[in-house]
């Protein structure tokens, strides 16, 4: 009997008319039987689920792999049919391959998996058959996976840990080796073990905004080389609508083959000091993608073990901290190659079935553990706002960030339907590489603190699979190719914000204060003419936390989605023609709450020869919110030669701007929210806020209601209780 | 000579007496004082003296491991410290490097805002300021200000100072002042000076170790100061050295000044006793395993020498000191490691630990949680009747219930495969760490031998040995003591440092050498306080560098001196060397930057050396067979019922060979040897066991 392929852009079009983006396929069973291949997939609308089993047999010479993906696309289309109430005709084409759109594929369904021929079938729980055919813009479809079932809890156990400790050598490696103090005091980097898919094994655990968007780059690449993947290959790549968190965030990977057969990538992303864009270092009023940054969309700068020289030429004539770049990419291949030979001796110690099977079984347990926490939050529609300041070119026009958070048994959807629309400038945000990724980490923290939640809950694919997320096409959160999305982090860092206000009412103790909700992304260059190169400092100024239940906001630290290293001040001066004069607490008094919001910081630093200054921050207009009766926090400044006559106080959003000899630029960044009434703070801690100059005795009765007997710094209990009205 | 090593230790205070001309060996343990612990060490001192039949005054050294200034650290109650810092830099220690410990947790502390090692009301700033790059003055030093807020402080009720300004590594000229000025006020407060605690650069992790300084001081200093006294009051006529994190041990002055080197120094006995004992069964590649209640303590010593940690990965507890530490990997492993199925379904074992008290099930203290200590036991490698040397009956049956209803369920194994999967993930948590400390840094496990001691440490070593392909496992005398036997192998060790950034493209020879030779001058007076004569003084030197730009400095031997004319040259060799070994990578093409230059100070003490056993055949005693009891142990993944010969250690003799399986217990541990090793005992009366 011959059997007709399924013409899958017939469905997935007539799906994408019905529903946009909301929609979502999985595969969660399948079979084989008397020779015949079933595979049940369930179609996720809206909150519906739909589910149906497709079939194949072997006639027409069909292997294993191409029944199953035969079965899959006969599963989506049963399932579409379902759905849409009709019939969709199959036209009998052979499954399209059309060339790939920079538009981004339905979330959450898995990638797409290789070209090649998979081998002959054996018992399917043991083999992973990789389903042929990439067909980018469909909906993926995904073969079996082996589900570690069979193998023993001690062996999983086992090679859980050995997954930790690759990524964790992967990256001490790479910031250990690396030039440019983004990467290596810093530490903004991340690395990790993904399977062909894109699927994660296992991640370093550096910085949130670099973990989890790897999948994305992976998948991006995906597209361009569809299967022209080979040993030996070193791939760069940082298009932002083929998967990038955003441009200067470079990937480096290197594919894992054991005996020809493709079993994942070793991977790692940077951040670069510079990527030839139109302004050193940082971009924010740029006109489209292409002049952000040089793009690198799947590039190979190996190619079967044999170094490209002339693309390594290219890049290095195209940026300008050559020596910087090519130094941090020879220390990003270092690390992906010490990744894959790592990841080789586990394989050749427990064969390829158990250490992919024991992957998959994680995965699946930490998708377990979160679903499990998600369930306990109530059902509903849970929604925030905030405005950024602006897309630093139009001045004062702020923009919407709209959240809504649905919690629907264990899924969760984040919708930010309603935000504001795509800007002209650099301040669009690349929908999977960095929106996707911000939702996945605030979803798990809030629900599966590392600290608080009592075990420890590997970061990995599984974590993802509860969550969805939705930006309508051509708002700032999935902008339209070619707008460009340089600088997204504090749009982002506003949205995981937002998170945690919509949710707060129902997890009052889980939820803070308004965060400063942004980070101060400076970076400070000039040209040298002896060395015919730029010098270039990036800088990355913390922000601090709203007040929490229990305990006041944590105080000038990195915020959220960021965490960074700073740079020891007794490195800079030493090394750039910079010298910093302050870096301490902004002497303003923290927001007010029973647990008090954090306290950011002021830094200043001044150029000891002419230079640029680039920043992307936000946070100047909006202050952060005050929760359950607490004080609004701070918003923070830019300020250029304070306290002198020329002084200029200046917008969050800078790009190339002019810098004398002897200027100094004022940082000032933003205090958090308060949490609670600040009546009911301890009398001791506000006697403890005196004591330590956060706040004066005035604020302290007319305030919190607590009477401070400043002759003998003690707490006057009897006048307190009167001011309190107790 | 006859000398003394005292390990205190949480529960114990273990004593080691060695004379050297007889070889004799006295062993004590006393409970430890933990509300003044020189109680238990004067007293158990006493007692090993008595035992000895020497008098304290023949005791010519008197060697101290002391974990006062660690807990002082780790139970957050060191002195109320104030400090004196340059303004605008008022809060260096409250942001420190604005990293959380925790990237995916809202609700997690930041220990150095949570727990301040100087509160902000007692961080004073004052007008002053060194630039870089040469330590120009830009600010001079406000004397009038130093000395109002010195007043400040004292009034206050601080109990220890420290003077933190920035860039004083480039010129100390302001410190050095505020320190005179200090002294004129406020004579006998105890002072820490951040260019004399540690004359490097960045900022945080300079302050915070001069900080900790200051706030386990007054506490440490008087414990030191007390404990000398009243040694000399017992008639102890010996020196008190304490042992230091770096490896070598300091005098009482030395720990009173710079009592921050004191801290985490407890694993290091450990691994350098165990490398005593490696070195004199003739094997110089060592890795140690100390396995505790709690934790389990992994050093590798490659050649028999440490290894030391980088200086950006040397912390106390939850705060960053700079202080140079024998990179030592403390894992939560250990007897007392919980075994437990966790609600998404995943088999695990620790960190959570049942401790000493309600300990083990199999203790009958109490304890009701299934540890690996009770998975030893119902697999029969503990003796029921003879624990700890008799003092204590175990009650494996309170074991196998708590296995039973804790593991077997949920895993869906018998007690016995639940029991063995248990200790393998145990193993399997060393084994990643030995791995990461050998095998990833270039080190080959198959030339080591594996050293096990502590209470639990030869009850896994064999099962180690095999995963990594180790060929021997070494079990010392006394597993239990061989870190007090570490305190009396070490050396007299001191590090002076000092920043100096320039590349060795251009260098600065003469500076390099003023640098060695200012600083060897440092360590030779020390070692001359410390009466160590001329020809017992090495000096090593070091230098670290990095490829200019990169942000952390490699460690490389300096074996040439700066006035060869192939020294820059040797010395870039040595790094690109000491990088590929690193990281697999070198790159001759860039400019290497000289960081920082150290000269280690090593005064030599004589040799420890001890006696030999009786020499027997091949066959044991029989008198040293004391029973045969049925243990379990694996088969091709299963578990297998073997019956297995026990044996006494302190009756074996030299040339004994055993093969397993057997079990040889003694008072302080038990050392199990499966099926397909064999036991022999030296002339030291190590036990060497190896794969058939």
């Amino acid at each position: 009997m011959a059997q007709t392929h399924t013409d899958l852009t017939t469905v997935v079009r007539a799906l994408r008319d019905a529903y946009g983006d909301a929609w979502s396929f999985d595969i969660v069973d399948h079979d084989m039987n008397n020779g015949r291949v079933k595979v049940t997939g369930q179609l996720r609308v809206n909150g519906t689920d739909v589910r149906e089993a497709g079939s194949a047999n072997g006639n027409g010479g069909l292997s294993i792999g191409e029944q199953l993906e035969f079965a899959a696309n006969d599963s989506l289309r049963r399932c579409a049919e379902t759905m849409l109430g009709r019939s969709l005709a199959n036209g009998g084409a052979p499954a399209a391959t059309p060339a790939p759109a920079p538009t981004p594929p339905p979330r959450p369904a898995p990638a797409p998996a290789t070209t090649k021929a998979p081998e002959p079938a054996t018992p399917l729980k043991a083999e992973r058959a990789p389903a042929p055919a990439a067909t980018p813009s469909a909906a993926p479809t995904v073969a079996a996976k082996p589900s570690g079932a069979d193998l023993d809890p001690v062996t999983l156990r086992v090679i859980g840990g050995a997954f930790n400790a690759i990524a964790k050598e992967m990256a001490h490696v790479l910031y250990r080796m690396s030039y440019s103090s983004i990467i290596r005091e810093s530490e903004d980097l991340g690395c990790g073990i993904f399977d062909k898919e894109g699927n994660e094994l296992c991640e370093s655990d550096s910085t949130p905004m670099h973990i989890g968007s790897l999948p994305w780059y992976i998948r991006g690449i995906w597209k361009r080389l569809e299967g022209n993947v080979n040993e030996g290959d070193v791939i760069i790549h940082n298009h932002p609508y083929y998967g990038a968190s955003h441009t200067p965030d470079l990937a480096v990977l290197t594919p894992i083959f054991e005996n020809g057969k493709m079993l994942g990538w070793a991977a790692c992303t940077a951040h670069l000091l510079d990527v030839g864009g139109a302004a050193p270092g940082i971009n924010v009023d740029v006109v489209d993608v292409f002049a952000e940054a040089k793009l690198f969309n799947a590039v190979k700068l190996y190619d079967r073990g044999q170094r490209n020289e002339e693309i390594w030429q290219i890049i290095l004539d195209n940026v300008r901290t050559p020596d910087m770049d090519s130094s941090d990419i020879e220390a990003m291949i270092a690390s992906v190659e010490l990744g894959r030979e790592r990841f080789l001796k586990l394989v050749g110690k427990y064969g390829a079935d158990a250490v992919m099977g024991s992957a998959y079984h994680w995965m699946d347990y930490s998708e377990r553990m979160l679903r499990a926490e998600i369930e306990k939050v109530p059902d509903g529609e849970y929604h925030a706002e905030g405005w950024l300041d602006d897309d630093g070119k139009n001045r004062d026009q702020p923009l919407k960030v709209n959240v809504t958070v649905k919690i629907h048994g264990s899924d969760v959807t984040i919708d930010l339907t309603g935000s504001a629309p795509e800007v002209e400038t650099g301040f669009n945000v690349p929908f999977e590489g960095s929106l996707v990724v911000a939702c996945n980490y605030i979803i798990r923290t809030l629900l599966l603190d590392e600290v608080t939640f009592e075990e420890f809950i590997p970061q990995n694919e599984g974590i993802f699979r509860p969550i969805k997320v939705v930006a309508p096409k051509g708002t700032i959160f999935n902008p339209n190719f070619p707008r460009a999305c340089f600088s997204r982090f504090a749009q982002i860092q506003r949205v995981v914000d937002c998170i945690i206000q919509a949710l707060a009412p129902v997890i009052p103790e889980k939820a803070t204060g308004g965060n400063s909700a942004s980070l101060y992304f400076i970076s400070y260059s000039g040209f040298v003419p002896e060395r015919q190169q730029y010098w270039m400092y990036l800088e990355v100024d913390e922000g601090s936390y709203g007040g929490r239940f229990g305990k006041d906001g944590m105080d000038s630290v990195d915020n959220l989605v960021a965490n960074t290293r700073n740079n020891p001040v007794e490195e800079l001066d030493m090394h750039y023609p910079l010298r910093n004069e302050r870096y301490e607490l902004r002497p303003d008094p923290p927001a007010a709450g029973q647990w008090r919001g954090g306290i950011g910081i002021v830094r200043e630093n001044r150029f000891l020869s002419e230079g640029y200054i680039s920043c992307e921050a936000d946070r100047h207009y909006e202050r952060p919110v005050g929760v359950f009766g607490g004080e609004e926090g701070y918003t923070g400044k830019l300020i250029k030669n304070p306290d002198t006559p020329n002084e200029e106080s200046w917008p969050s959003k800078i790009t190339g701007a002019k810098m004398a000899e002897g200027d100094l630029m004022r940082i000032v960044g933003p205090s958090g929210g308060g949490y609670g009434d600040p009546k009911a703070r301890d009398p001791q801690a506000v006697l403890d806020d005196y004591l330590d100059d956060y706040i004066t005795a005035d604020i302290a009765r007319d305030t919190y209601g607590v009477a401070i007997n400043t002759t003998n710094d003690t707490v006057d209990e009897q006048q307190t209780r009167r001011l309190r009205g107790a | 000579m006859i000398r003394l090593g005292v390990d205190v230790g949480g529960t114990f205070t273990d004593l080691v007496l060695i004379d050297d001309a007889s070889g004799a060996i006295n062993l004590n343990k006393v409970p430890t004082t933990p509300e003044d612990p020189s109680i238990g060490v004067i007293d158990g001192a006493m007692e090993i003296c008595d035992m000895a039949g020497v008098a304290p005054s023949d005791v010519r050294q008197f060697f101290h491991g002391t974990t006062i200034a660690t807990n002082i650290v780790l139970e957050h109650n060191g002195a109320r410290a104030g400090m004196l810092t340059t303004e605008g830099y008022r809060d260096i220690l409250h942001i420190a490097r604005h990293k959380r410990p925790y990237n995916f947790s809202i609700q997690q502390d930041l220990p150095w805002q949570r727990h301040p090692l100087v509160r902000r009301r007692y961080r004073l700033p004052v007008s002053e300021r060194i630039i870089a790059p040469d330590g120009e003055i830009h600010k001079p030093l406000d004397e009038q200000a130093v000395r109002d807020s010195v007043r400040k402080l004292k009034e206050s009720g601080v109990e220890a100072v420290a003077v933190c300004f920035m860039f004083s590594f480039l010129n100390p000229e302001h410190e050095k002042r505020a320190g005179e000025i200090i002294r004129e006020e406020w004579p006998d407060v105890y002072m820490s000076l951040s260019h004399e605690v540690i004359p490097q650069y960045r900022e945080y992790e300079r302050f915070s170790t001069t900080c900790l300084n200051s706030y386990v001081g007054p506490k440490t200093a008087s414990y030191v100061r007390n404990l000398d006294l009243k040694l000399k009051e017992r008639a102890f006529r010996a020196e008190l050295h304490l042992m230091q994190t770096n490896g070598g041990v300091a005098t009482a002055q030395g720990a009173v000044e710079r009592p921050v080197t004191l801290l985490m120094s407890g694993p290091v006995a450990g691994l350098i006793g165990g490398i005593w004992a490696s070195k004199l069964a003739g094997y110089d590649n060592a890795i140690t395993l100390d396995v505790g209640g709690t934790s389990a303590d992994i050093g590798v010593a490659p050649e028999g020498r440490m290894t030391m940690k980088h200086l950006l990965d040397t912390k106390i507890g939850d705060y960053q000191a700079m202080v140079p530490m024998v990179d030592i990997d403390t894992i939560g492993a250990g007897g007392g490691s919980i075994a437990y199925v966790d609600k998404g379904g995943v088999f695990r074992v620790g960190p959570k630990s049942a401790g000493a008290v309600p300990g083990p099930c199999c203790y009958d203290r109490g304890g009701t949680l299934a540890t690996s200590t009770d998975c030893q036991a119902v697999l029969g490698r503990l003796n029921p009747d003879n624990f700890l040397g008799g003092r204590m009956g175990l009650r494996s049956d309170l074991s196998r219930k708590a296995i039973q209803d804790q593991l077997c369920g949920p895993l869906g194994m018998s007690v016995e495969e639940a029991a063995l999967g248990a200790i393998k993930i145990l193993n399997h948590s060393m084994i990643q760490s030995i791995e990461m400390n050998s095998v990833r840094k270039g080190y080959d496990p198959r030339e080591f031998a594996l050293v096990a001691f502590g209470g639990a440490g030869p009850l896994q070593a064999c099962e180690l040995a095999q995963e990594l392909a180790i060929p021997l496992v070494l079990i010392p005398p006394s597993p239990g003591l061989t870190s007090a036997l570490g305190l009396l192998a070490t050396d007299l060790s001191y590090d002076f440092s000092r920043t100096q950034i320039q590349l060795l493209s251009k260098p600065d020879i003469d500076r390099i050498a003023t640098d060695f030779r200012d600083l060897e001058a440092l360590a030779a007076e020390r070692l001359e306080a410390d009466d160590i004569a001329p020809e017992d003084r090495i000096f090593l030197r070091v230098a670290e560098c990095r490829y200019q730009g990169q942000g952390y400095e490699l460690r490389v031997d300096v074996t040439t001196d700066p006035s060869a004319p192939d020294f820059i040259e040797k010395l870039i060799e040595a790094f690109h060397k000491s990088h590929d070994r690193e990281y697999g990578r070198h790159f001759t093409d860039k400019d290497v930057e000289l960081v920082n230059v150290r000269v280690v100070g090593i005064g030599k003490i004589p040799a420890l050396k001890t006696g030999e056993l009786a020499s027997g055949s091949e066959a044991p005693d029989s008198d040293a067979l004391t029973s045969t009891r049925d243990v379990i142990f694996e088969d091709n993944g299963k578990p297998r019922t073997m019956s297995t010969p026990i044996y006494d250690r302190t009756r074996l003799k030299c040339n004994n060979r055993i093969a397993g399986p057997t079990i040889i217990e003694q008072a302080d541990t038990t050392t199990v040897v499966p099926p397909g090793f064999v036991a022999e005992v030296d002339r030291f009366g190590n036990l060497l066991v190896k794969l058939q």
